[in-house]
């Protein structure tokens, strides 16, 4: 159970996508390269399809969604319901607050913790090195369970309706940790090291001086999925939070879906008791949502030339 | 955290070391460094574990007595609360409700299998495509495109089902051109498999698919050349070459899903069929189950014993088949 280490990788890890050189005896022929081409278009444009929907629809005007549903290609646009969605300081403001300070915070969190924790596990000389790996590795296995989770974190930890409650939970993880071990192990060498240590430099100041600059890529990759993993969090709002004041983005969005949906298919059975016209727009909600994961694709051609390459330097291990 | 077959270069043998001051503030140094991540551990992973107890108690919260030493609520009552033996189970097991039990177990199940074969065969399929293709602007493209659904929150994901599957929605405009009846996805349980599935594969083959492209790119070139010479096509060379390459990749992830099969994707399983009531024998899971019983009036120990069925059974799992992958195959165990 104990010999959970993991060796440097032997090869070197190749980025796929900087490849310059064509395997040209290998080559598939042009012909089934042509199909496999079309093959991927159509799902690229399959996978885009939804994505695409709900942008449109966010800039239809209302009554010509009201009238024709959902459409590819909308009878008429209206910007109307942006204009709505940013004038009033509503739910969606204080909703975009919280998840913006929890999500900043959460990564600076997850970023100190997962990189300072996997580091001295990467070292041959730390005594605990495979206690506090397995340490790590365990909860990956076994856990207490949602009820027991759930009195801990409101009962123990007090994080029932505060701000920390949506990025504390989400700020570790040892699926990174030993991504990031693994990363050490192969990108920092031991040479370096030693030679810092030589020259009198203390372990804070190996690491802070040496390995930090030389791991930018594997901390950015951690960063970069635990920033949108708090953005996305839904389970942390929905688990310990009651009040609104503190409700993040995602929770935000899917009670205003949940509740339409209700009321509209009840309205009849309520009939005076909710206007059904008072509601928040169809558009609206869909401008919602393209709020929601606008920071996302917008950010995404940046990130995604990165990621690629701290993604398999770890994942071919972890 | 598979096993390497071996370094190339092999460390010097360690030294023969005393604990002198300085390595003694090495490890203290390195101690410092662990600790944060520790205390969250600590916190969030094993404080829970001990209440796990709850299963095989009748909670009842009760408020701690002034001069007693615990003060917290939660720690006393889980104390204090009698223990009940196989009580709470029982429950579950009750004729009014075991139906509900099994199917929900079986749910949990047999979408997560669903899962395991698409993602496996669908990623594996993809990262071979995108390698075969000749122009790499095109292939970073579509990876790209095909990666992006990753990033996206399942509560989007919900807003989209709604826009197509809704009343109103571009599924029923279609059907109802063409003159098919209305498609209720709301009030009709049979066809959420097939939304979840297709979610499952949007959501995750492109990342599903990285680890596969880079276990093929550092796959020794001369190995495919060989087999060219050899007169081995495309398909021969995927079968002997490429597929061996990956089983132990393939095989360290199954191990993993498979402790996790009494686990769900709790945001999807939860906020795709937005609360319907009409569709729950559907996209109920054990996860939802739980959360559901814990959200109500039930008594803690119901949902307590669920949760504990669940982490213990997906352990308890996990140990057989790193068991029986490490009598088999002792080099792709993963401990």
């Amino acid at each position: 159970m104990t010999d959970i280490t993991v060796k440097p990788a032997p090869r070197q890890v190749v980025n796929f996508f900087s490849r310059r050189k064509h395997r040209d005896v290998l080559a598939v022929s042009p012909r089934t390269n042509i199909a496999l081409n079309l093959l991927l278009a159509f799902f690229c444009i399959l996978t885009l399809i939804p994505i695409y929907v709900i942008f449109i629809s966010s800039i239809t005007s209302e009554a010509s969604l009201t009238a024709n549903g959902y459409r590819l290609w909308p009878e008429e646009f209206s910007g109307l319901a942006y204009r709505f969605l940013f004038s009033q300081g509503s739910i969606v403001m204080t909703a975009y607050k919280n998840t913006i300070i929890s999500t900043g915070l959460g990564t600076i969190l997850s970023v100190i913790m997962v990189g300072l924790y996997a580091y001295p596990l990467s070292r041959d000389n730390f005594k605990f090195g495979s206690f506090f790996t397995f340490f790590a590795f365990f909860t990956m296995l076994f856990s207490g369970g949602l009820v027991s989770y759930y009195m801990v974190t409101r009962q123990i930890l007090l994080l029932q309706n505060t701000i920390w409650a949506l990025f504390l939970p989400s700020a570790f993880s040892p699926f990174w940790v030993i991504v990031m071990r693994t990363f050490y192990k192969a990108n920092v060498p031991n040479e370096i090291i030693e030679a810092a240590r030589m020259d009198g430099a203390n372990e804070w100041r190996t690491y802070l001086q040496i390995v930090l600059p030389l791991s930018i890529p594997g901390l950015a990759t951690v960063a970069l999925f635990s920033a949108i993993g708090i953005w996305n969090n839904f389970f942390n709002c929905l688990l310990l939070v009651d009040d609104a004041q503190y409700y993040s983005l995602q929770f935000t969005i899917y009670t205003t879906l949940n509740n339409i949906r209700f009321l509209l298919e009840n309205a009849d059975k309520m009939q005076g008791l909710v206007n059904v016209s008072e509601l928040p727009s169809q558009t609206f909600r869909m401008a919602m949502a393209v709020v929601t994961v606008g920071p996302i694709i917008l950010a995404y051609p940046f990130f995604q030339r990165f990621f690629v390459k701290g993604l398999t330097i770890g994942a071919i291990k972890g | 955290m598979t096993r390497e077959v071996a370094s190339p270069v092999k460390p010097p043998p360690p030294k023969k070391q005393r604990w002198g001051a300085d390595k003694v503030y090495t490890n203290l140094s390195y101690l410092a460094m662990v600790l944060p991540g520790a205390i969250w551990l600590f916190l969030f992973a094993y404080l829970p574990m001990p209440g796990i107890i709850m299963a095989f108690k009748d909670y009842k919260l009760a408020r701690p007595p002034q001069n007693d030493w615990i003060q917290n609520k939660f720690i006393y009552s889980l104390i204090h609360s009698p223990w009940v033996g196989l009580e709470n189970f029982r429950y579950l097991t009750l004729p009014t409700n075991i139906e509900n039990t099994l199917l929900y177990i079986r749910n949990t199940i047999s979408y997560n299998l669903l899962f395991m074969v698409a993602g496996l065969v669908l990623s594996v399929a993809l990262a071979v495509i995108i390698f075969e293709l000749t122009n790499r602007f095109f292939a970073k493209l579509y990876h790209s495109i095909l990666f992006l659904p990753y990033f996206i929150s399942w509560i989007v994901v919900a807003y989209v089902v709604y826009a197509l599957g809704s009343s109103g929605g571009i599924i029923n405009s279609l059907f109802t051109a063409v003159g098919g009846g209305p498609i209720e996805v709301y009030k009709e349980a049979s066809y959420w498999p097939f939304i979840f599935v297709i979610a499952n594969i949007w959501k995750y083959t492109g990342n599903g698919s990285i680890i596969y492209l880079a276990t093929i790119t550092g796959i020794p070139r001369e190995l495919y050349e060989a087999a060219a010479v050899d007169g081995a096509g495309k398909w021969r060379q995927f079968t002997q070459i490429t597929l061996p390459h990956l089983i132990p990749v393939i095989v360290l992830l199954q191990i993993l899903a498979v402790g996790r099969i009494l686990g769900s994707d709790f945001d999807m399983f939860y906020t795709l069929p937005n609360g319907a009531a009409l569709v729950k024998d559907a996209t109920y899971t054990l996860d939802v189950f739980v959360y559901s019983m814990l959200r109500s009036a039930t008594p803690l120990g119901y949902p307590a014993a669920a949760a504990f069925v669940q982490s213990v059974f997906g352990f308890i799992l996990i140990l057989i088949t790193n068991y029986i992958v490490r009598k088999t195959r002792p080099e792709l165990a993963l401990f």
